[in-house]
């Protein structure tokens, strides 16, 4: 079976990383390193793909992001929610996909399956002993947004539909969501969909996480930083 | 009538959609609904009909630069009109209006008031907004009726989330005239597409689903696999050469110096909006022991016999019984009428203890009228048949 390591320590040391179809929901409050997070745990090893829904950053200001943490890009989705509110006209790329606003699922949905059709198909960069399937990261990084355009039943059931059809593709999810802006009932709601839980506090010494849902993993709070270059996580 | 313009969904609806109407497209996740959205509007369109499209998700400018770049037409230059409820006109709702009785008003208002100012014809809605502000009930009663306003079509595309018992709910709430659920699967091996004709309120059509694909912005409905199978020398290879757009044949010599299939047969074509890959299998039985995995994921058999060769028949009895295992409907082809025969239809169901519903055909597979009758009744047995 094949493991996605999440660069987080605590997990690779303990479990060996994450296995296919795991979803992980990364809660952290604003002004926190937690959407970084999101981008280092969805950044693809030799042999993966990453796919990116984006509702806060415009897909070529994630490209300029990925660039100075020195990320290879050429295996990296974005389906951006951002740019058509602004750019109607702008057009789909191979590996830039536009939906028109946070609030259009079906969108959503259908570029979703469409990246993921041309990454089987061969169209993103391509390894010589590629995997089949080919493993893929799937990062929303921000829930937030889209339950601030989309009711929270919506929400679920959609995140329902995609975390089976990850399960199904050997796919492991990741969703960061800031856990200041919803009641518990939110929260305990897109937990049910989950199979880890990262949380993350800010503290004037710097962010720390601890981790929930695995057995045998350390529930102790831990600080860590992520360095700049390759998103690497340091506990 | 209004056209689809997808080749297929018409022929199977008897050449397209009432006026007066109410349809609507329930899409799983996922799935790509606008290649038939957009194909209807812009068949709409070209037929000089003018349309309103409710789409609280989207821009105006961002819907018309979707809809440009997938059918690669200018709206403007169609001979329809096309009118735009976009999102700006839910977030003024939304912003001056407080209550959702009130926005609900505001919407029946302003719909309203734009179908018959501009004269429209047919009303595209996208949904799940919709739904959301209002719930199902008051969302669907915002939708003008065909009484309301005399010959006005309305098409309806909705994010399914809830799955089959929200599209029951709409059959049996008679709140649509056409039901047409689109699917698609996403395993290790992905993206096989379907829609299901679930309910029709203008014929009594039975339920049914049909794989398609898009190709050049076009829906191409398929039928990946239909099997031709039959007795040795019953005229399988002429069949599947004799139906096909193009094909190829793997033949060697046999012992007593006559052709004979190794390996399949294999045939492509289009027909009835349909594109259709026929195998067709050796009739030998040494070959037997393939002819299961050749029959895997077909969707229906053609059995062939040959006409002047009754001794043949326990031989095809014998084939039909891989055809009952895999629950697949069957048409039997008769063939080689334009030689002298003695056998009939009563013979042939006889020997084969067909059912009533199988269809029997007596053709010469030299024909390709007769072979396409053939094909024909094997579309509408696939597109129909339920185990």
């Amino acid at each position: 079976m094949y493991i996605y390591k999440t660069g987080i320590r605590l997990i690779d040391e303990k479990k060996g990383g994450l296995s296919p179809g795991s979803n992980i929901l990364i809660l952290a409050p604003s002004l926190s390193s937690g959407e970084r997070l999101g981008y280092s745990i969805a950044r693809p090893v030799e042999g993966e793909y990453a796919l990116i829904l984006s509702t806060v950053m415009r897909a070529v200001d994630l490209l300029d992001f990925f660039s100075e943490s020195r990320i290879d890009p050429s295996r990296i989705g974005i389906i951006d929610a951002v740019s058509k509110l602004s750019t109607p006209d702008i057009s789909d790329s191979t590996q830039i996909r536009y939906v028109s606003s946070p609030s259009d699922l079906t969108g959503i949905g259908i570029k979703f399956s469409s990246m993921v059709e041309s990454i089987f198909n061969g169209e993103f960069a391509d390894y010589g002993n590629a995997l089949f399937p080919p493993p893929i990261r799937f990062y929303i990084d921000s829930l937030t947004t889209l339950l601030m355009y989309r009711r929270l039943e919506v929400i679920y059931q959609f995140l329902h539909v995609v975390t089976a059809k990850l399960k199904k593709m050997d796919a492991i999810g990741i969703y960061a969501l800031n856990n200041e802006s919803f009641d518990e009932r939110t929260l305990s709601l897109i937990k049910q969909l989950m199979n880890v839980v990262v949380e993350i506090k800010n503290e004037q010494h710097g962010d720390f996480l601890r981790v929930r849902g695995l057995p045998g993993v350390s529930q102790e709070w831990v600080h860590f930083h992520i360095n700049g270059e390759g998103l690497e996580v340091v506990i | 009538m209004i056209r689809t313009g997808i080749p297929g969904i018409d022929e199977m609806l008897g050449s397209g959609i009432p006026r007066g109407s109410r349809v609507i497209f329930s899409l799983e996740t996922g799935v790509d609904g606008r290649p038939f959205f957009f194909r209807i509007l812009r068949t709409v369109l070209s037929a000089g009909k003018n349309a309103l499209i409710i789409a609280p998700q989207a821009t105006e400018r961002a819907f018309l630069s979707d809809f440009s770049q997938m059918m690669n037409t200018d709206p403007g230059m169609e001979p329809g009109k096309i009118v735009i409820l976009d999102s700006s006109v839910r977030e003024r709702i939304n912003a001056r209006l407080k209550g959702s009785r009130a926005r609900r008003k505001e919407w029946q208002k302003t719909m309203r008031e734009t179908i018959q100012e501009n004269s429209i014809e047919v009303l595209f809605v996208y949904f799940d907004l919709l739904y959301e502000d209002f719930g199902l009930e008051p969302a669907l009663q915002l939708l003008p009726s065909g009484d309301e306003y005399r010959g006005l079509t309305t098409i309806v595309e909705h994010l399914n989330l809830e799955g089959d018992s929200l599209i029951s709910g709409f059959a049996s709430g008679g709140y649509f005239d056409l039901i047409i659920s689109v699917h698609s699967n996403i395993t290790s091996v992905p993206f096989f597409n379907f829609f299901t004709l679930e309910y029709v309120s203008w014929s009594r059509m039975p339920r049914r689903s049909v794989p398609y694909t898009v190709t050049d912005r076009t829906i191409r409905l398929y039928i990946p696999k239909i099997i031709v199978t039959g007795p040795p020398s019953s005229g399988k290879s002429t069949f599947v050469a004799n139906a096909s757009d193009r094909g190829l044949s793997v033949d060697r010599g046999d012992v007593d110096g006559f052709k004979t299939t190794v390996a399949m047969d294999l045939g492509w074509l289009h027909l009835r909006g349909f594109d259709i890959t026929l195998f067709g299998t050796p009739g030998q039985p040494r070959f037997d022991p393939i002819l299961p995995q050749i029959i895997r994921n077909a969707m229906g058999m053609i059995m062939v016999i040959d006409a002047t060769r009754p001794e043949t028949l326990p031989r095809a009895r014998d084939l039909l019984t891989l055809a009952y295992a895999a629950r697949i409907p069957v048409v039997v082809a008769v063939n080689k009428v334009d030689l002298p025969h003695k056998m009939d239809e009563r013979q042939v169901r006889e020997s084969l203890k067909l059912r009533d519903a199988i269809p029997v055909f007596f053709i010469s597979s030299l024909r390709r009228s007769d072979v396409h009758a053939v094909l024909e009744s094997m579309i509408d047995h696939i597109t129909r048949f339920s185990p």
